[in-house]
This record gives C-alpha cells, structure tokens and sequence, in this order.
C-alpha cells in the first residue's frame, strides 16, 4: 500500500515538473503571435451585424473584419486569423485565461471591466435608435415625441427596457418582445409604430430591406466598443491600437470604410487631411 | 407561407445543422466510451478497493455527482489553462462530460457488484477461482447486464447535457441552431426543430436500449 502511495506522489511530481518545464519563457505577446504565423482572436458567431455565419457557413460581421485588419498589420495577410467562438460570458476569461490574443466581440468599454483587462482604441460607438415603417404614421422622432401616449414602441425585453425608452419617449407605451423576430412583426403587423434597438442593428436590417423602412433620426445610450487584450503587456497593445487607429484616420482607412459600408450601410466620415484631428 | 420560409432557411442551414449534429453524436459517444471505462475501474474499486484505495474513488464520485455539469464544464475549460495546458473547446468539454458520466456509472457498477449474493464469490473461490477470473466470469457478467438500464440513461443525459458546451464555443447541435436563429430571426422555429432532433436520438437511443435488455434479459 504505501509503495503504491509513494508511486502516485511520484507520478504527480514528475507531472507536475514537466508542466512547469513545458512553459515558454516570456518573450511578449506581438512576437509571440508572430512566431505563431496566425493570430487568435476570440468573437461571437450568433450576433448580426458583428460575428455571425452567414449562409455559406463563413464566419462575417464588422467585428470579424475589425480582427482581420489587425491580421494585416500583423501578417499582411488578412486570413492568418484563427476564430475561437465564445459564449459574451467568456469574454474576460477568455482574455485573463490566454486562450486567445485578443477579443473584438462588441465588449462595450466600462471602467469596470477596465480594472480586469486592457481596452483597446474604440473602432464603433453604439446606440439606441428608432425606426418606423417608411411612409408610416410618423415621420421622425418629433413626430413621435408630439404623438406622446399614443405612440407604441417595440423593444427586445429585458431589465432595462421600460427605462431606456422613456428616456426618449417619455409618455410612450412600451411593448416587450422576447425576440427580435417578434419586434420586427408588431412593427410590421401596426402594432407597433416604432422599434427601438441597437443602432447597428437597425441600420443592418434597414440595409437588408431597402426602402420599407426610416430612421428616426435621434439615437441615444452611447456605448464604446472596444477589442480588449491582456493587462501587463503595453508592446501588444501598443500595436493593436496602431493597427486599429490607423484604419480609422490612415492608411488603412478604406478597408474600415468598406467594412463599415457593409455592415452598417452608411459611410463613416472621412478623415481630414491635414491636422492630424484626434489630438485637437 | 410561415412554414415555407422556415424550409427555405432550413434547406440553407442543413449543412451547419448537420455538422453540429454530428458534433453532439461524436461528443456524446466519445464522452461515454471514456465514462464506461472509467465508472468500471470506478466501480469495481469502490466495491473492492481496501480503504485506502477506495477513498480517492468516493471523492472522486461525490465530487462530480455533486456539481452541475455546467459547473465542471467550465472548470475543465478554465482550470488546465490556468496550469498552462490548453486544452481545446471540444477536448475541455469531452473531458468534462467524460468524468461526469465516469462517476455516473461508477455508482451504477458499484450497486449493481453488490447486488450480486456474495455467496457467488465464496463459490468461486471454493472451486480455486482467483479473484480477477471470479470477476471476469461471475461477477461482471451479471453486474453489467443488470446496470444496462441505467447505462442507457446515462447515456441519454450526455446527449442532453452536451448542448451545455455552447457555452464554452462548442459547435455542436445548440450552437450552431442559435448561430442559424442569429441570422433568420426564426427563434421558435429553429428551436423547435432543435428540440425535435435531440428528442428523437434520445428515443431511438431509449428503443435500442430496451431491445438490448430483452435480448440479454433471454439469456439469463
């Protein structure tokens, strides 16, 4: 028995002595991923227009082409991306934990979240906005405001719903929906006369079905998107924040541009030659 | 019109569908193999084992009875990171649903040895058995036959509990019905037939079950 004891406490060591041999030593993540040839990035696959598959099975959305623009830099080749799919959840863990190099999932900044892992610059600011049936009752948002209690406004359900439409509706009934196919049909059916959601998501049904519905023209509820990567490692992050800044101000402008153009289906403006605005 | 739309989609889906089927079948057979073998080792020590030996088995076995699945899912995703062995999604959640399913029926062989009179082992002996033939020939004959039942429940909770690795990134059955449902916004109908698809591998898993039962149970 306790040379069958003794085994066991052998075995474990010798496991344990291998592990700790089988770490590399710690040359930074940039060269890391160079060495690697690939970058992983952690994402989503169930949310338009940021990580979805689309019909083919591809994994496509504005979050997936914000990571292949990090890729370039890296490689110059946008495909040495590896994608690990991970539940919203997983997100920080996922980060804390190296598995992947990076997330570009719509991780909404917070300073919260900043105390755990390192934002990178923002690439988009979400909203809520409003859309109506084109040709509909009510024209825009003053229009809806004016109509007070007699407007009905569809909303994916949750906590927070009720309030965030009464920040801009104040006097507006408020309809819970548990999907958003939901939404979209009690708009559709009149039940509805608006349906207030996340802007990008708007925009990208908007984009999917040209001309049958418009945009109240007010948004509200900002929040900032940003990739995150792990704390301590300033080169890495040095560098994603390049990669991601210049396609929003230099050289690699038209690709955002493009991206934004597909997923969003308006132009963002365009960078002003000149001073370099950001700093203003 | 509702019910064409929702064909067309699934007509456009039915290769994602069905990898992610094959996913949840592969996950679950590979889960179970891992789990048999590892409840009889389970099994036949916590009935046989000396104190000692036995010890590290039932705390093994109450661990893992005592968690939720999702919790050790996790757990076999998070924690070999930590130690700096990273394990993929689908190796962390095979892993996981292996051990769950190990002490599972670890407990099922357990009871299903000490059912046995143990004037069957005295027997044996008596006519200069050793013990690992008494075992292979008297013993797990009948303790595996009788834990067959069980086994198959087993069997069809892995099949259940393996859409929990969504959570994780897993691209099996419930992933890839919710990356479709992401795309055509036809959350009850995709889910429906999700529903469906479990429910009959479940039944047809519970049908075979039962067949195998009759045949062994004519042969007693």
């Amino acid at each position: 028995m306790r040379a069958t004891a003794l085994k066991f406490a052998a075995g474990l060591g010798a496991v344990t002595l291998a592990m700790s041999m089988a770490q590399p030593a710690f040359a930074g993540k940039l060269q890391d991923v160079l060495s690697r040839g690939k970058l992983i990035v952690g994402t989503g696959s169930t949310n338009p227009p940021w990580h979805f598959r689309d019909e083919s099975g591809e994994l496509v959305g504005f979050d997936i082409d914000v990571a292949k623009i990090i890729a370039k830099g890296l490689f110059d080749d946008e495909t040495k991306i590896e994608f690990v799919n991970q539940a919203s959840d997983a997100r920080i863990p996922n980060i804390v934990t190296d598995k992947v190099d990076i997330t570009c999932q719509f991780v909404t900044v917070t300073a919260a979240r900043a105390q755990q892992v390192a934002f990178t610059v923002p690439y988009y600011r979400e909203g809520v906005s409003l859309m109506m049936p084109a040709g509909g009752k009510y024209a825009d948002y003053a229009a809806l405001k004016a109509a007070g209690g007699d407007v009905t406004v569809s909303v994916l359900q949750n906590v927070f719903a009720e309030g965030m439409v009464k920040a801009a509706l104040p006097d507006a009934k408020v309809d819970q929906f548990e999907s958003v196919d939901l939404m979209y049909q009690a708009l559709n059916s009149g039940r509805a006369d608006a349906a207030a959601t996340d802007s990008s998501s708007l925009r990208y049904y908007m984009k999917q079905n040209e001309g049958r519905y418009v945009d109240s023209g007010y948004s509200w509820n900002p929040q900032t998107y940003a990739c995150i990567v792990k704390q301590g490692d300033p080169d890495w992050l040095n560098f994603v924040n390049v990669a991601l800044r210049e396609s929003m101000t230099g050289t690699m402008f038209p690709t955002y541009k493009a991206a934004y153009e597909r997923w969003f289906g308006e132009s963002p403006s365009e960078p002003k030659i000149g001073f370099p605005a950001e700093f203003r | 019109m509702v019910m064409d739309a929702f064909l067309a989609q699934l007509w456009i889906a039915r290769w994602p569908l069905f990898d992610g089927f094959l996913m949840t079948i592969g996950i679950s057979v590979g889960a179970i193999v891992f789990g048999t073998i590892l409840g009889c080792i389970v099994g036949i020590q916590l009935v046989f084992g000396s104190f000692l030996v036995k010890l590290p088995f039932r705390l093994y076995v109450d661990v893992m009875r005592g968690t939720p699945l999702l919790v050790l899912i996790l757990a076999a995703f998070y924690i070999p990171a930590v130690m700096g062995l990273s394990l993929s999604a689908s190796q962390a959640g095979t892993l996981a649903l292996g051990l769950f399913a190990g002490a599972h029926i670890g407990e099922l062989v357990r009871g299903s040895l000490q059912a046995i009179p143990p004037g069957q082992i005295e027997a044996g002996r008596a006519i200069g058995l050793r013990f690992p033939q008494i075992l292979a020939n008297v013993l797990l004959p009948q303790a595996l036959r009788s834990a067959l039942p069980p086994w198959i429940n087993t069997g069809v909770e892995l099949i259940k509990g393996s859409s929990l690795l969504s959570m994780i990134g897993v691209g099996e059955l419930l992933l890839k019905t919710q990356e479709v449902i992401g795309r055509t916004f036809m959350t009850i109908e995709f889910y429906v037939f999700a529903g469906i698809l479990y429910l009959i591998v479940n039944i047809t898993l519970d049908v075979l079950g039962k067949s195998l039962e009759r045949r062994l149970g004519a042969r007693l």
